[in-house]
C-alpha cells in the first residue's frame, strides 16, 4: 500500500470537513468561506515560493492585486480596444497570464545575472516594489484611482458575460472549494515533479545544486512566475465574489496579512498554509466582533508567540506531531527479529 | 534663490532625520543580525512620548531629551521578551518584529484611539536665512540629528564599548571568544537603536500629525537606505540615507510629492540590484 504523507491526512480530514460544512451552517457563513478559500489559494502561492523555493516575498499582494484588476477590467468591458469582451473565463485567463508575466519579469530582474538577490534583501526589495505598484494603482485614473473599480460582475458561466450568473452562496462555496482543491493538487504535483525537486535542491544549497548542473536562476524565475500566476488567480476569484477592486488589494496591508497567514499556518506545507489562511480569516471575522479593536493586538501577540514557540506554524506542528505519532506506532508494531 | 535655499534646507532636514532612523536600524542589523520591521513603530512611540510628556507640563526640550530614553526602555523590554528568542533565525526576526509592530500600533490605537494628535511646536520663532524666513525649530532638529550622528560615531570609534561593538559586527563568534559579553551588548544595542528611532520621532513630533500609523512610512525608506549604502560599515547607511532622503525631497519639491516616493523607491531598487553589497562596501566573505 502506498504510504500517505501526514500532510495529506490532514488535508483529507479538512476536505471532508469543508464538504460537509454547508449542511450545518447558515448560508451567510458559507458565503464567507467562499472568500476564505480564495485567500487560501493566495496563501498556497506564497507558501510554495517561500517554503518550497526559499524565496521570501514581502510584497506578494502585487500579483493578487494585478489578478483582481485584470478580472475587473475585463468583466466590466473596459479592456482597451475590446469593449465587447466581458467573459469571466477570459477575465480568469487575463488575470493568470498578466500576473504570471509580471512575476516573470520581476523574477528575471531579481534572479537573473551573476549576483541574484536573496534572503532578507529580496524580502525588503519586494516590499518596496509593492509600495511602488500600490502608488501606481492609486494614481491611475484608468483603474479608478483611490476608489478602485466598483460593481464588478459575479462569476458568469456563459462564454461572453451572458448566461447563468452564480450568486447562490452554496454554489459559490463549492466552486471556490473546487478551485482550492485543484490548486492544492496541482501544487503538490509540482512539488514532487522533477522541477519541484530541483527547486528544493536549489533552496537547500544553491551552490551545490548549480554545481550539479541545475540552472538556479531559471528555476527560481519559473517558481516566481508560477507563484505570481496563482496569486493572480486568487485575486480574480476574490473580486468576482467581493465585487470591488481597490488599491488596498495590491499593497502593504494585504502583503502583511498573507505573510502572517502562511507563517501561522506553516510555510513548509501547502496544506498547512491554506488552513492557516482559512483559520485566521475565520477567527478574525468571529473575534473582531467580540473583542473589537483588540483583535489585531491579539493576532500580533499570538503571531510573535508562534514564531518563537512553534516556528513550523500551528498546522505545520500538527503535521509534525502526526508524523511522530505514526512513526512511534510503526516502531511498536514492527515484528521482533527472529531469535537466533 | 530664496526658494532654492528653502528647498536645500528642507532637504537637509529630511536627510538628517532619515540618517538618524537608518543609523539605528543599521546598528541593530549589523550588530545583532536582526531585521527590525518594528523600527518605524519605535519612531511612532517617540512621537507619543513627547506628546504625553508635554501634556503633563514638562517644557518641550526636556520632553525631547527624555522621550528617547523612554523608547529605549521599551526597546529593552521588547528585546528581552521577543527579539532574543529569535537570534540566529534571520527570517524569523522579520516575522517576530512584524508581529511586534502590529502589537505596538494596535496598543496605541487602544490607548489613544485611531485619531491623530498634534504637539504644539516650541515657541522659538524663525530667523532670516539666505534672504527668507526659516523656522528655528527645523534648524534645532538638524542640529540635534547631526549632533547625535557625530556622537554615535565618536562612541563607535573612540570608546572601548565602540571597539567591542565593531568587533562584534566584524566577527561575532571571534568577539565572543575574546571575552566580549555579546549578550549584554545585544541588549544595549537594541535599546540604543530604538532610542535613536525614538529621538527621530520625538524631534519630528511637532512637524507631523501623530497617529498610530505614523511610523509606517519610515521602515521602507530606512531599509532601502541601509541596503543602498551597504551593510557592514557605519558610514554606509549615512550615504544611503543621503541618497534616498535627498532624492525624495528634491523630487517632491521640483515635481510632486506623489511621484517622489515612486521615483526614490524605483531608483533604490535599481541601485540595490546593481550593487548588491551597497555603494560603500567592505569586502566580506560570503556567509
Amino acid at each position: 500500500m502506498m504510504k500517505l504523507a501526514s500532510s495529506s491526512i490532514l488535508g483529507f480530514a479538512a476536505l471532508v470537513f469543508f464538504c460537509l460544512l454547508p449542511a450545518v451552517v447558515p448560508s451567510w457563513v458559507a458565503a464567507d468561506f467562499g472568500v476564505y478559500f480564495v485567500y487560501a489559494i493566495f496563501a498556497v502561492s506564497l507558501a510554495f515560493l517561500w517554503g518550497h523555493a526559499g524565496l521570501l516575498s514581502l510584497g506578494h499582494a502585487v500579483y493578487f492585486g494585478i489578478g483582481a484588476y485584470a478580472m475587473s477590467v475585463v468583466t466590466l468591458g473596459m479592456t482597451p480596444g475590446l469593449p465587447d469582451v466581458q467573459s469571466t473565463w477570459i477575465g480568469l485567463l487575463a488575470a493568470v497570464v498578466l500576473s504570471g508575466c509580471t512575476a516573470a519579469l520581476v523574477g528575471t530582474f531579481f534572479f537573473g545575472g551573476r549576483r541574484p538577490l536573496k534572503g532578507a534583501f529580496l524580502g525588503i526589495v519586494t516590499l518596496a516594489m509593492a509600495v511602488v505598484i500600490e502608488r501606481l494603482a492609486i494614481n491611475s485614473p484608468f483603474l479608478g484611482g483611490m476608489n478602485g473599480l466598483m460593481s464588478v460582475p459575479p462569476f458568469v458561466l456563459g462564454l461572453n458575460g451572458d448566461g447563468l450568473e452564480i450568486i447562490d452562496t452554496t454554489v459559490i462555496y463549492y466552486l471556490m472549494l473546487a478551485f482550492l482543491l485543484a490548486v492544492i493538487v496541482l501544487m503538490l504535483h509540482v512539488e514532487t515533479s522533477r522541477f519541484g525537486k530541483s527547486l528544493a535542491a536549489v533552496c537547500e544549497n544553491e551552490l551545490r545544486a548549480s554545481t550539479l548542473g541545475h540552472d538556479a536562476a531559471r528555476l527560481k524565475i519559473r517558481a516566481f512566475t508560477l507563484s505570481g500566476a496563482l496569486a493572480g488567480l486568487a485575486g480574480a476569484l476574490f473580486v468576482v465574489q467581493f465585487g470591488f477592486a481597490s488599491p488596498s488589494l495590491i499593497g502593504f496591508a494585504l502583503s502583511a496579512d498573507v505573510l502572517i497567514w502562511v507563517a501561522l499556518g506553516g510555510r513548509n506545507h501547502i496544506i498547512s498554509a491554506a488552513l492557516g489562511a482559512i483559520a485566521v480569516r475565520f477567527l478574525e471575522n468571529r473575534l473582531s466582533g467580540a473583542i473589537g479593536a483588540a483583535w489585531p493586538l491579539f493576532l500580533g501577540a499570538f503571531f510573535i508567540l508562534s514564531v518563537i514557540l512553534f516556528p513550523k506554524g500551528v498546522f505545520g506542528e500538527a503535521i509534525a506531531w502526526i508524523d511522530t505519532f505514526r512513526e512511534g506506532r510503526r516502531v511498536r508494531s514492527r515484528p521482533k527479529p527472529p531469535a537466533t | 534663490m530664496e526658494q532654492i535655499a528653502t528647498v536645500i534646507l528642507d532637504s537637509t532636514n529630511a536627510i538628517l532625520v532619515l540618517m538618524l532612523v537608518s543609523l539605528g536600524l543599521a546598528i541593530i542589523f549589523g550588530l545583532m543580525n536582526v531585521i527590525n520591521m518594528a523600527h518605524g513603530e519605535f519612531l511612532m512611540l517617540g512621537c507619543y512620548a513627547v506628546m504625553e510628556l508635554t501634556k503633563i507640563g514638562l517644557p518641550f526640550f526636556l520632553a525631547l531629551a527624555l522621550s528617547p530614553l523612554i523608547v529605549a526602555a521599551i526597546g529593552l523590554i521588547a528585546e528581552e521578551l521577543v527579539i532574543r528568542r529569535t537570534y540566529h533565525r534571520l527570517i524569523d526576526t522579520i516575522l517576530a518584529t512584524w508581529g511586534l509592530a502590529l502589537v505596538l500600533r494596535q496598543a496605541m490605537v487602544l490607548i489613544y484611539g485611531p485619531g491623530s494628535y498634534a504637539v504644539p511646536p516650541p515657541n522659538v520663532g524663525s530667523i532670516m536665512l539666505f534672504g527668507g524666513p526659516y523656522p528655528v525649530y527645523r534648524l534645532i532638529v538638524m542640529g540635534v540629528s547631526l549632533g547625535t550622528i557625530i556622537g554615535t560615531f565618536a562612541f563607535f570609534f573612540g570608546t572601548r564599548w565602540g571597539l567591542a561593538a565593531r568587533a562584534v559586527i566584524a566577527n561575532r563568534d571571534m568577539a565572543a571568544c575574546l571575552g566580549i559579553n555579546t549578550r549584554r551588548l545585544d541588549r544595549l544595542t537594541f535599546a540604543f537603536g530604538s532610542g535613536l528611532a525614538g529621538l527621530a520621532g520625538a524631534a519630528m513630533a511637532p512637524m507631523i500629525s501623530i497617529d498610530p500609523n505614523a511610523g509606517l512610512g519610515w521602515v521602507v525608506p530606512a531599509f532601502l537606505s541601509i541596503l543602498v549604502g551597504g551593510l557592514g560599515t557605519v558610514s554606509g547607511p549615512l550615504v544611503g540615507a543621503a541618497g534616498v532622503g535627498g532624492l525624495d525631497s528634491l523630487t517632491a519639491a521640483f515635481s510632486s510629492p506623489v511621484w517622489a516616493q515612486l521615483v526614490v523607491f524605483s531608483a533604490a531598487i535599481l541601485v540595490i540590484r546593481v550593487f548588491p553589497n551597497g555603494l560603500v562596501s567592505r569586502r566580506r566573505r560570503e556567509a
